[in-house]
């Protein structure tokens, strides 16, 4: 009927048959006690929104209008409190090492009842997930033990990613684009460490972090090629926090501006530098757009995630209203239109849902949870006391071969395809879930009528709160034309993306 | 009226464009924090003082005597840089015209007349509830000294500003609703503090509890729906110029800025991708003052289907600006989100306007129903 070799030919016809479905692939490789974990952390972030976030949400998001400078340490401790900041942090590192693509199932239960607060928590493992796509052991076993203790001794310690400068949003996230961008966060190299000069703004979480992972450029006029990541902790000389931003929504999670003025950063606290791959067979530039490929197809599916929530929670405030009011003499809910509509509203839920499973399939394949999720990988983490990691690990962690080898499996590991399937489909989640969440807070808004704005009754925060799903992490144009990069010019030789 | 064409109009135009620049546009940022910061209350006496609250009013009872171009115009200038202010316009008009409608026109003079102040002047209205959608919570019973009204009304906009309010309730034994003018400083109206909402900070709602409440009745009893109908019928056009002034300011602000800003080496407007956002944005905001002066022309020569032009041009003009101004915030990228610049507000204001008049699905159903009976 047709052979191997035809077999092979038509399934790399676009859409090639890898990137059209990761889920499939994937599916049988997935270890079984992974499901009963998910369903474990989807009842915990249930648990958590009935005793925390919906008690809370409102007030929290109403004190912040009334003085929009209040931090919100009493959260962010709760948070602390309850372990959520440790979770997905691996065991190897100190922490409850729960399997990575649970974070998003949790990020929408939370979401569905408060994006800020899902913020104040996800946000943390942006940064965390930063540290590790550095994959410098040292480091991510250094900072992420502190994570692990400041839970301990309730003392919480967050980690951000600062990436975007005031002259520089769009351009930092791509290389191709970086050359042509108003850089201006410099690393000045010097002698045992980086001088750091420059600013980043917008960092969530800034405010109540303790370590930021700066990406900053040892010379700016070439920054795709010297592009370097810095853990800076508060307290550091040369460093400190500037403005909080007054914003539309997402109240409850500060976005901050971190200020470094000749602030010196010692190489023990160099993540990652063109130094330090040399050996790789990338060049420091594929690296850096590698290493933030890593990161954003991790995090954009959890921007998918907090989407998802965002139209959640407003299908459930329309659904909630409909069954309570009374329309022209009948309950809404009764009224043919709006069971449609209700219907369109929990389809839109459902696919932006679809978006981040699938992506996170891509991930567990091709990107960065591909060795946690390899079966023996897996169950020797889940099943091994956390005694045997804290005291035979971290001296391990130390020594460099441990960083050599893990970039050499990841870095060197991933082919150009593999990257671009796992950062197109992200991208895909990114904006296609976040234009139907917005889309399902306008739908809530509409239906609601002059309930719908009032602040006592949560719908309008919803909208507020997920205008910025489409403009962090990539604004949604850039990240369909990383979409097309990634999923449809590798097979158009003729097409060139930025460069019209 | 959008594009202004007569003389008389023209400087309506002038005027309330200039007065919106000078004295909203600096304060939109410290007006918008209300109920949390002051009340814009000298704003409001400069606007009663160019009359802009007697604009729909008939000469003959102290008005303007103009019609809904006129209105339309003001509330365009206005909302473009500030919509709190063109709300309070918008819905002590509505409640003017409502009793214009109800044949109150000597309870209305006697109000307009009397005033001495611009709050004695206002009439409040809950202008967000079509009461034949959600149905009136407050109930009156006829006594031999005159109606008293128990029970609830839920957003009551200008609540807590204006001498008089201006209510749905049901007659008992009576079908339907009718209107009923009560004062809310009323010993049995008690009034819940400035409901904080999403947009339209400055234009303030309240809830009103009534006990007893004294109410003179606004036009026959049970009538309140065909009443509240032909105010929207005339009205909807002036909806829809709110709006309009809101995609209008959005746009401006997006392609000032687009203009202004690089990446990837030039300004952002260079992007062709940016460069159709800012498209779709224009073209919306040219149809949308298309045809709010089409309709605005029709809704006052009364031209034959002119309360069907004035009703599609809400329903439509509404919806495109929540999606302008949707992407007004997207063309500035992160600042978009941030109080530093207006497109936020302009977001929250788009979507608020949306609902006024009533629930935007139940205005659609409403218009074919008018069209097809
Ligand atoms: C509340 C908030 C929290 C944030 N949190 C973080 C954080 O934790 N860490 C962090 O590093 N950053 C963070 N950001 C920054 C965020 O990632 C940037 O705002 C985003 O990448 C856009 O950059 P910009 O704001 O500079 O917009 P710009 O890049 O200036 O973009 C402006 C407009 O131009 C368009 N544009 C730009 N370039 C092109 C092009 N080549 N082609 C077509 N259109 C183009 C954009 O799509 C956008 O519409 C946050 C932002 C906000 C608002």
């Amino acid at each position: 009927m047709i052979s191997r070799k035809e077999t092979k030919a038509y399934a790399n016809q676009p859409p090639r048959f890898d990137d059209m479905i990761c889920s499939l692939p994937a599916a049988p490789k997935i270890p079984k006690a992974m499901v009963k974990e998910t369903r474990k952390v989807v009842a915990l972030a249930r648990k958590f929104n009935q005793e925390v976030v919906r008690p809370r949400a409102l007030e929290l998001d109403r004190r912040m209008h009334e003085d929009p400078d209040y931090l919100p340490w009493d959260m962010v401790e709760t948070i602390n409190d309850w372990g959520l900041y440790t979770l997905w942090i691996p065991k190897v590192f100190g922490g409850k090492g729960y399997n990575m693509p649970s974070m998003c199932y949790f990020i929408e239960e939370i979401a569905s009842a408060c994006l800020s607060i899902a913020n104040l928590i996800g946000v943390h493992y942006l940064g965390v997930c930063t540290l590790t796509s550095t994959w410098n052991m040292r480091l991510i076993n250094h900072i992420c033990r502190e994570v692990t203790l400041g839970e301990k001794n309730h003392t919480p310690c967050l980690i951000t990613l600062a990436i975007t400068e005031p002259g520089a949003g769009t351009d930092v996230e791509e290389t191709d684009l970086i050359g042509k961008g108003n850089i201006t966060c410099h690393a000045e190299k010097v002698a045992g460490g980086y001088r750091l000069n420059g600013s980043k703004i917008f960092i969530s979480n800034g405010h109540v972090s303790t370590w930021h992972m700066v990406v900053a450029y040892s010379d700016l006029k070439k920054p795709a090629d010297t592009t370097v990541v810095l853990a800076v902790k508060n307290g550091t000389p040369g460093f400190s926090f500037g403005r909080k931003e007054h914003k539309l929504g997402q109240k409850a999670c500060p976005a901050s501006e971190l200020i470094f003025r000749d602030c010196f950063v010692p190489d023990e606290f160099v993540c990652l530098d063109p130094s330090q791959v040399t050996a790789s067979q990338r060049p420091p530039r594929e690296i850096a757009m590698q290493m933030i490929d890593y990161v954003v197809s991790a995090t954009r599916a959890g921007v998918g995630a907090f989407a998802t929530g965002a139209a959640r929670g407003a299908f459930e405030a329309a659904l909630n209203f409909a069954s309570t009011t009374v329309v022209a003499g009948k309950p809404l809910i009764n009224h043919e239109w709006a069971q449609c509509r209700l219907a369109e509203m929990y389809k839109n839920v459902t696919l932006s849902r679809l978006t981040y499973v699938e992506t996170n399939y891509a991930n567990g394949l091709h990107g960065a949870f591909r060795e946690l999720q390899k079966k023996p990988m897996y169950y020797y983490y889940k099943f091994m006391p956390a005694k045997f990691f804290d005291k035979i690990m971290p001296p391990l962690m130390n020594k460099p071969f441990m960083t050599r080898l893990s970039r050499k499996v990841q870095m060197d590991g991933q082919t150009d395809d593999e990257m671009h399937r796992t950062s197109g489909w992200a991208s895909l989640s990114k904006f296609g879930a976040t234009d139907l969440g917005v889309k399902n807070c306008q739908m809530a808004l509409e239906m609601m009528g002059q309930n719908g704005l009032r602040h006592d009754r949560g719908a309008e925060k919803i909208l507020r709160d997920a205008k910025l799903l489409q403009i962090y992490e990539g604004t949604n144009q850039l990240n369909r034309l990383n979409l097309f990069k990634c999923l449809i010019a590798v097979d158009c030789p003729q097409a060139t993306v930025f460069d019209e | 009226m959008i594009t202004p064409t007569d003389k008389e109009l023209k400087l309506i135009d002038k005027a309330s464009a200039e007065f919106a620049k000078k004295e909203l546009a600096p304060k939109r940022a410290e007006n918008d924090q209300f109920p949390f910061g002051p009340f814009f209350e000298p704003v409001l006496g400069k606007a009663f003082a160019l009359d802009f609250f007697h604009t729909v009013l008939p000469e003959s009872i102290g008005g303007m005597g103009q019609g809904i171009c006129a209105l339309s115009v003001i509330l365009r200038n206005l909302c473009r840089e500030d919509s709190s202010l063109g709300g309070i316009v918008f819905t002590n008009a509505a409640a003017q015209i409502l009793m214009l409608a109800a044949e109150a026109g000597d309870t209305l003079s006697e109000i307009t007349g009397k005033a001495g102040s611009v709050r004695d002047f206002l009439i409040a209205f809950p202008v967000f509830n079509n009461p034949s959608e959600i149905a009136p919570a407050a109930v009156a019973k006829k006594r031999s000294d005159g109606y008293k009204i128990d029970g609830r009304v839920d957003y009551v906009v200008l609540g807590g500003l204006a001498a008089h309010a201006l209510i749905p309730a049901r007659i008992e034994g009576v079908d339907g609703f009718s209107f009923f003018l009560i004062d809310p400083a009323d010993s049995g109206a008690s009034v819940s503090p400035p409901i904080h909402s999403l947009g339209l900070n400055a234009c303030p709602a309240v809830d009103l509890a009534l006990s007893a409440v004294r109410g003179t009745l606004v036009g026959a009893p049970g009538q309140g729906a065909a009443i509240f109908d032909t105010m929207t019928d005339r009205l909807s056009v002036a909806e829809a110029a709110m709006s309009a002034g809101v995609m209008k300011g959005s746009f401006q602000e997006a392609l000032e800025y687009a203009k202004a800003r690089q990446q990837g080496g030039r300004e952002i407007i260079g992007w062709s991708g940016l460069r159709m956002i800012l498209a779709n944005m224009a073209v919306h905001l040219k149809n949308a003052e298309m045809i709010i002066t089409r309709a605005g022309q029709a809704v006052d020569a009364e031209e034959s289907g002119w309360q069907a032009c004035s009703r599609a041009a809400a329903i439509h003009v509404q919806a495109v600006a929540c999606d302008v101004t949707t992407d007004g915030i997207q063309v500035l990228g992160g600042v978009g989100y941030m109080k530093d610049f207006g497109q936020e507000k302009r977001y929250r204001d788009a979507k608020h306007l949306q609902a006024l008049l009533g629930m935007a699905p139940m205005k659609k159903l409403r218009f074919i129903e008018k069209i097809t009976t």
